[in-house]
């Protein structure tokens, strides 16, 4: 248990790594960064007490805040879907499954868990770039850069978790 | 008490949810210029729309007060016109003593505020209540009046009440004036419409016309003359022939009234012993 918590804490590091140090420094035709940091909520195991995903979600989202500027919108957004994730994963695995139940690719099968990752990559999407735009007047380029961020995160995302479980 | 505390750490993380997306927000619209300003803006438009409506709230509920206010202001008004009527005709012709002894006691009245609590115009003798009695200075022979005319006559008083007879009253009889031409008689109301009266004793040779306004005369000292009771709305002769009798419509509708003003005139007693004379 200890080895699958510090494995999980060595991932999140990474992505956060990866996140503040390369991916907000793209921008896709000039329009938003890709996203990775949901990922570290997405993972988080079936056990997972609600309140402990709650404050996980928003000190990584405060975390990304402050390396790029953008204070409270991150965390926001992260606290947003880490409320959604347990539920979400409960409807999606089988009824029987354990506590140390993870999401990936190979525990829950790839169309499972592609779908469940896009749905709240896309909620989280909408909640960052609606705070970020924060203007009923330029509806237009918030939905453009959330799309490009949106493709862009799933596409790295998936990457990311292809390398983290490989294929036996 | 177990089942209680469970349930309550069941819903735990909804309080903790709320707390950090509260956090958050606060955070955003503290160290974020774009959002921050926008926020301020946007509270800004909402806290002024939200106080027009309590503006509007307050204006509506203070509206008794300043309706009882208008009436007293239009009656004091009906009077300042009257005055300066007066004057302008005695500028131009020279007035009698007595016209001069009338237009003095004008000066010498107060207006006492008073609502109407009881009302009847149903039936062939109309009185109604006011809220105001011998305590706030009302006796019985006083004028009572609304922002649009004359109401009635105080009939009995109790400390905090008045009983008043109204214009829509059989037994009723105004002293009354037609403005322009001065000819006096008395109204009457003999039933039926509540907005028509009639004015008797006005003379063959007078001359009368539909829309000539119809006012208190003075002559009675209950009422100050020029408060108005209405207009002319039909001539007819009398039965015997030998004066015109004219239906009136009146100025007040008394099936729809709130606030009223008891005319107290300190001259009465002074003025009626001129008129003696």
């Amino acid at each position: 248990m200890i080895i699958s918590i510090l494995h999980r804490l060595a991932w999140t590091l990474m992505l956060l790594t990866l996140q503040v140090f390369v991916l907000n420094q793209i921008h896709p035709g000039g329009w938003g960064a890709p996203l990775l940091c949901p990922l570290a909520v997405i993972i988080l195991p079936l056990g997972t007490s609600r309140a402990g995903a709650l404050l996980w979600g928003f000190a990584l989202g405060f975390v990304t805040d402050i390396f790029a500027g953008t204070i409270g919108i991150g965390s926001a957004a992260m606290t947003f879907i880490a409320l959604l994730q347990p539920p979400l994963l409960q409807l999606t695995v089988p009824r029987d499954s354990e506590e140390e139940f993870s999401p990936s690719f190979v525990t829950m099968g790839r169309w499972n868990y592609l779908r469940f990752m896009a749905l709240l990559f896309l909620l989280h999407h909408i909640i960052y770039f609606a705070l970020e735009g924060f203007s009923y007047f330029r509806l237009t380029d918030i939905a453009i850069s959330m799309s490009v961020s949106y493709a862009a995160s799933m596409l790295i995302a998936i990457i990311v978790e292809t390398i983290r479980n490989p294929k036996r | 008490m177990h089942d209680f505390i469970e349930r309550i750490t069941a819903y735990i993380h909804w309080a903790i949810f709320l707390l950090l997306e509260g956090l958050s927000g606060f955070l955003l619209f503290q160290y974020n210029h774009y959002q921050g300003s926008i926020w301020l803006t946007q509270a800004n438009i909402v806290a002024a729309q939200v106080h027009k409506w309590e503006a509007h709230i307050l204006s509506y509920l203070s509206m008794p007060t300043e309706n009882a206010e208008l009436t007293q202001r239009n009656i004091i008004l009906q009077y300042d016109n009257d005055m300066l009527r007066h004057e302008l005709a005695k500028l131009c012709t020279d007035s009698t003593n007595t016209q001069k002894a009338l237009a003095k006691t004008l000066h010498g009245m107060t207006l006492i505020p008073a609502h109407i609590v009881n009302n009847s115009v149903r039936q062939k003798d109309n009185m109604l209540v006011i809220d105001a009695g011998s305590a706030d200075g009302i006796q019985p022979e006083m004028g009572v009046v609304s922002g649009t005319g004359v109401v009635g006559i105080v009939s009995q008083v109790t400390p905090h009440y008045a009983l008043v007879m109204s214009i829509l009253n059989s037994h009723s009889s105004i002293s009354c004036r037609l403005r322009d031409t001065e000819y006096f008689g008395y109204m009457k109301w003999k039933g039926g419409k509540t907005l028509r009266a009639s004015m008797d004793e006005v003379p063959r040779h007078a001359r009368i016309k539909k829309g000539d306004i119809v006012e208190t005369s003075g002559f009675s000292n209950v009422f100050p003359p020029g408060i108005f009771l209405g207009k002319v709305a039909e001539i007819h002769n009398s039965s015997d022939g030998m004066a015109y009798e004219l239906e009136i419509l009146l100025s007040t509708d008394i099936a729809n009234l709130r606030h009223v003003n008891v005319i107290n005139n300190h001259s009465k007693e002074e003025l009626d012993s001129l008129l003696a004379r």
